[in-house]
């Protein structure tokens, strides 16, 4: 199914009555395949873009690229450097704007200019009902109770499909430069990200390469604070890490796009994991991942690792505060270990009670694969 | 007249917290009002816990009981939240006020509710870190994350919801829950952080926050600013955001509220025209840069009088100036009561919202100067009114509701960073529609019984 309308969609949620799959750029499914598809695609219109007010309003299944493009062109930008998934999880398609949100997704930027939850100004979706809702909108602060917005941003659809989103622009840094810090075990480069994201420099993005040994921080801004403050952090670091190398705007857009993108774990076999935990405990979780190949980012309390098909992580991270989920993995696989981990009973409980008060026919709730 | 499932409530409650829980005329009258003009009504008791164990128990008795419960900060609510309409028991959190830890190297801090953000930016001195989010009152955390507040540094740093990392709050049956952890992504589940945050002790109570922490610059510089009209100076500030400035603060006050500010402290003695007060952070060299091409875009729009301040001390006279403008306002008509005002509008419409604003302040014959957080598109009125002439009160509330219904017209919202509480309850419907049912039915799936703080925010 494939509405071009706010309505056609509305109606085709009123009258449903078995599970949906929705789908925007088709990049990255939550879960298994399960369900009649139900694409965002063909509400893919940008209704409002005013640079002056650094905001945009656009259908849930705007190309992410499309914008990029158009917001480029006024020298301004998505903060939270929504990522690209499509490739490390092998397969085809453009990220959409609805899918983006719906998953918030950001990407190294996230630890200083917040995720793509913080960018979200405004939403409207339809419940499970069919009802067509909105909340929030055009303005930088709301307080008019409960924040739907934040509730719908990375509930995965399980709470209603995002129809069309307002976001707060930023303008684009006009320059970038990354500072390459090689040599570094993990528990070295975590002292040196904390480090460095403590310093009043602006690090944008902090992220470790083990095979490398090499921990990446940049910089962004205008042209002369940016030449200042990687000087000033290179000084800095200089006291305890003997080799540090300082790479220029271009390389070092190339080599964030890479780290936003996973592009270093691309072509490994193996079941994809995404460990959120707090950047002093990625020290415990690359033990735990015993050798496994991973890639940290955003100081540490982002984990990409690739293991063994079929092997579940959780347990060997238990007693570490946060979660792993399970992006990337055959059907028997995300039956067995569930794409999110288990949610203790009383939040369970709670969760559940939401999500019936938004879909009470049980369309948009994760499924298992067939 | 205390009903008796209360009495019953209120007899399980002395045996579990002795004289911590409190009937004395005085105490009940204290939490009976906030620091704004919603018509106040008293507990039957007040609760004193000292930690979550103790909250959730009093919750479970309320809880059986059937008795409304209104947590309590420290009162400084501009829109009724704390005030017990139901009666029952308000739950003060003042002696629940431990920092109890501060995490440098992953750059946050644990606290309990009941901790001021001054008390937390005190403790904070010797880290090198800050946290950020300063409404005008030194406000308590807990109440702070319960109304989503903001300050005037949103523009850079954010909101208390970006600023609350996790939550523990005790629901209304007494469950105690962990929302989010100090992991910075959480993606088990919905964003009941975020639920929470904001929801103006209507679903649980916060009884334990994991916020967010800056470091705090290497060099500071404020300023103050005069324009020729409101419209220079917004168009400044568009333009000065739009150009990547990340500047720190950037406040409105108009020519009327530059007026009682003289009044107030004839020290300041500044010009009696619209004014930005600023605040760059960064580097040394990052800073002058800012401030270089700041002056650049307001010499455009006709700028003067530009006074700086980079030493702590002149800036802190500068934001103290600042935070007691609402005295400041009052000077403007001594004996006077202030009913504020707080909508939030698209940025680009904000000049033209504050343009029709004060046609309308000028029809209603009232002074009521205009102060804004103009990055943010939010600002205020502090309607001057005589407290014992009903027709004025009469006239400014109209004004405000007047005030209110533009902001929407503009896609803007009611409230920007005061709350609903009960004072903007009437206006929930026509900001948000189908969605505002949806909020009941959110308040019932969580609080089937209605004990928390009832009558706030939805029905």
């Amino acid at each position: 199914m494939h509405p071009t309308t706010e309505a056609e969609l509305a109606q085709i949620i009123q009258d449903a009555r078995a599970p949906l799959q929705i789908t925007g750029g088709d990049t990255h499914r939550f879960g298994p395949a399960h369900g009649a598809a139900l694409s965002t695609g063909g509400l893919d219109q940008i209704s409002i873009y005013e640079p002056g007010a650094l905001t945009l309003v656009a259908g849930a299944g705007t190309p992410l690229a499309q914008i990029e493009q158009m917001i480029a062109a006024e020298g301004q930008c998505l903060a939270f450097e929504p990522a690209h998934w499509g490739g490390i999880l092998g397969r085809s398609g453009a990220p959409t704007l609805g899918g983006i949100i719906a998953g918030n997704i950001s990407g190294p930027r996230r630890v200083i200019a917040g995720a793509a939850r913080d960018c979200a100004l405004g939403v409207r979706f339809v419940d499970g009902t069919g009802r067509i809702l909105k909340n929030g909108g055009r303005v930088m602060k709301n307080v008019t109770g409960y924040d739907l917005v934040k509730l719908l941003a990375g509930s995965r659809g399980q709470l209603g499909v995002i129809t069309e989103v307002a976001l707060k622009l930023l303008p684009r840094p006009e320059t970038t430069a990354s500072l390459i810090l090689r040599g570094l075990d993990v528990g070295q480069a975590i002292a040196a990200m904390s480090a460095a994201l403590g310093t009043a420099f602006e690090v944008s993005a902090a992220a470790y390469l083990p095979d490398a040994g090499e921990v990446a921080l940049r910089v962004e801004g205008f042209e002369a604070s940016v030449v200042y403050r990687a000087q000033e952090l290179r000084d800095l670091l200089g006291k305890t890490y003997a080799d540090i190398d300082l790479i220029d705007d271009t390389a070092s857009q190339d080599l964030w796009r890479g780290i936003r993108d996973v592009r270093p774990l691309m072509g490994l076999d193996g079941d994809l994991w995404r460990i959120s935990v707090k950047p002093s405990d990625g020290i415990a979780v690359a033990a735990a991942l015993k050798g496994a190949p991973y890639l940290m980012d955003w100081g540490g309390g982002l984990i990409w690792a690739v293991l063994p098909a079929g092997h579940d992580l959780r347990p060997a991270l238990n007693g570490i505060d946060g979660h792993a989920s399970l992006l990337r993995a055959d059907d028997a696989t995300f039956n067995a270990l569930g794409a999110l981990p288990p949610q203790n009973a009383v939040l369970a409980e709670l969760t559940r009670g939401i999500a019936q008060k938004f879909d009470p026919k049980g369309l948009f709730q994760p499924q298992k694969a067939a | 007249m205390i009903p008796d499932q209360t009495r019953l409530a209120m007899t399980a409650l002395t045996d579990l917290l002795g004289d911590r829980l409190s009937t004395g005329p005085s105490v009940l009258a204290i939490h009976g009002r906030d620091e704004a003009y919603s018509t106040p009504a008293l507990p039957d008791a007040v609760a004193f816990p000292q930690d979550t164990a103790e909250v959730s128990a009093i919750m479970k008795i309320c809880h059986q009981y059937n008795v409304p419960v209104v947590p309590f900060g420290i009162g400084t609510s501009l829109e009724g939240h704390v005030i017990p309409t139901h009666g029952g028991i308000s739950i003060d959190t003042s002696r629940m006020t431990q920092i109890l830890a501060i995490h440098e190297s992953d750059l946050d801090a644990v606290v309990q509710p009941g901790v001021t953000r001054v008390a937390l930016n005190t403790a904070l001195r010797a880290t090198g870190l800050m946290f950020t989010v300063d409404p005008g009152a030194d406000a308590t955390l807990g109440g702070m994350a319960a109304t989503r507040a903001s300050g005037t540094n949103t523009v850079r740093y954010g909101t208390m919801r970006d600023n609350v990392l996790a939550l523990e709050v005790v629901l209304p049956d007494g469950t105690i829950i962990e929302t989010g952890s100090r992991a910075r992504k959480s993606s088990a589940g919905y964003d009941l952080t975020h639920l929470f945050v904001g929801s103006e002790g209507t679903l649980g109570i916060i009884t334990k926050l994991t916020l967010r922490l800056f470091g705090q610059p290497e060099a500071i510089s404020a300023a103050t600013c005069a324009f020729p009209t409101v419209d220079d100076a917004v168009n400044t500030v568009i333009l000065a955001i739009q150009s990547g400035i990340p500047m720190a603060r950037i406040e409105l006050l108009d020519d009327v509220q530059m007026k009682g500010m003289n009044l107030f402290n004839p020290d300041l003695n500044l010009p009696e025209t619209p004014h930005l007060f600023l605040e760059f952070h960064g580097t040394s060299a990052g800073v002058k840069e800012q401030v270089d091409m700041f002056k650049s875009i307001a010499t455009d729009f006709g700028v003067s009088d530009f006074q700086w301040a980079s030493a702590a001390e002149d800036r802190n006279r500068l934001w103290q100036a600042r935070h007691n403008a609402y005295y400041a306002a009052k000077a403007l008509r001594p004996g006077c009561d202030g009913l504020v005002t707080d909508c939030c509008v698209p940025i680009s419409a904000l000049a033209e919202c504050i343009a029709q604003t004060k046609d309308r302040i000028a029809a209603s014959g009232l002074i009521a100067p205009i102060l804004g957080h103009v990055g943010d598109g939010n600002f205020h009125l502090v309607v001057l009114v005589d407290p014992n002439a009903p027709d004025e009160i009469a006239r400014a509330k109209a004004l405000a509701a007047d005030i209110n219904h533009l902001a929407l017209s503009f896609g803007g919202t009611i409230s920007g960073e005061h709350g609903v509480g009960i004072g903007k309850k009437p206006y929930m419907a026509k900001e948000h529609g189908a969605a505002y049912a949806l909020m009941s039915a959110l308040k019932r799936a969580v609080d089937p019984k209605n004990i928390m703080n009832p009558g706030k925010i939805v029905d």
